[in-house]
């Protein structure tokens, strides 16, 4: 039986996951792009508000459903309507920003459930132009926080990069999962999921 | 990987809700059930319209809905209505003892929204009831 999963792309304005999903996804994305007001912010004519998605399937029979969150920080109630039901989440990391330690800090602990879970990866952008901080520096940080979160750079233009990262983050929760009980998973969603009134 | 597969007995029955209710209320074009998390589990649709695109919106349309009830006061969203030029579409949760489940209707718009909120909230309870009922025989304990 085919299989869907859920992963959700996070990360500043600018850092790149519309641009990721639009990289790997088979189908025309769904967008909700309009006209960028925060130029100061960053310097582009568009930005999401609501929700970026995409599909990717893989060649053994998963489907990867591929959901892009606003980066702002005033659009965070949507951060954790896209975590519902996710299976693992990417964190974009722009570079160029003035501090993507801060950054990875703010977005990581959005999604600090997923992240405990050993289902989330870093991907880092523009580090050729700006190389600082490095990938060590990243993973101090992160160590400090007590995550296990794999770092790595990724230029999101190319396919080939967000496929690389992808396949560490599931490499990352197969790992994980290796060690967590075996539940039916239909049951597992329905125990997770909020009671009556509850969300 | 984990995966959210529906039990077959429970895809079955919500199929036949879908069907009724796009058989019964003249109008109706489509009935989307997708997960909260936005994973097609029944449809039926008549236009171009793809059901997977439409799930993946659907729960987030939906918990948008309440969160901006939430934040301007009015409390819990009922529904949600998308009215546009070329027909309705009508977003809510089903009601259940767990909030699995959203249900869509689309309507042309010439489609008395009465009916179809009535109609939609109809087929909703029932799918809900439907799966409360598989909730208390498989989820003791």
């Amino acid at each position: 039986m085919s299989r869907e999963i859920k992963l959700v792309f996070a990360g500043s304005m600018g850092a790149g996951k519309t641009t990721a999903i639009r990289s790997i996804s088979e189908i025309e994305p769904i967008l909700t792009d309009v006209a960028n007001t925060d130029r100061a912010e960053f310097d582009k004519t568009d930005t999401t508000v609501a929700l970026d998605y995409g599909e990717l399937t893989l060649g053994i029979g998963e489907k990867l459903r591929l959901y892009g969150t606003p980066g702002q920080v005033r659009f965070d109630f949507m951060w954790s309507i896209m975590a519902e039901g996710a299976l693992g989440v990417v964190v974009l990391i722009d570079n160029s920003r003035p501090d993507p330690i801060a950054d990875l800090l703010k977005y990581l602990g959005a999604f600090r459930e997923l992240a405990d879970a050993g289902a989330a990866i870093v991907a880092v952008g523009r580090m050729d132009t700006h190389p600082r901080p490095t990938l060590d520096d990243f993973a101090t940080a992160l160590d400090q926080l007590g995550l296990l979160v794999p770092v790595m750079p990724a230029d999101v233009r190319r396919r080939q990069d967000v496929l690389d990262v992808l396949e560490v983050l599931f490499q990352q929760i197969e790992a994980t999962e290796e060690h967590a009980e075996a539940v039916d998973d239909w049951l597992g969603f329905v125990r997770a999921a909020a009671p009556r009134g509850g969300s | 990987m984990m995966s959210r597969a529906i039990p077959e007995s429970l895809k079955k029955a919500f199929d036949r809700e879908v069907a009724s209710l796009h058989g019964r209320v003249p109008g109706v074009i489509g009935c989307v059930i997708a997960t909260v998390d936005g994973r097609l589990v029944s449809s039926v649709v008549d236009n171009e319209a793809d059901p997977q695109r439409v799930s993946a919106m659907a729960g987030s349309m939906v918990a948008l809905g309440e969160t901006i009830g939430r934040e301007v006061k009015i409390g819990r969203s009922q529904f949600v209505v998308v009215s546009a030029l070329g027909g309705i579409l009508l977003l809510q949760r089903v009601p259940a003892e767990r909030e699995l489940l959203v249900v869509g209707t689309l309507a042309r718009n010439n489609t008395n929204l009465g009916i179809l909120l009535h109609e939609t909230r109809g087929t909703a309870s029932t799918i809900g009831r439907e799966l409360d009922e598989w909730l208390a025989a498989n989820l003791k304990g």
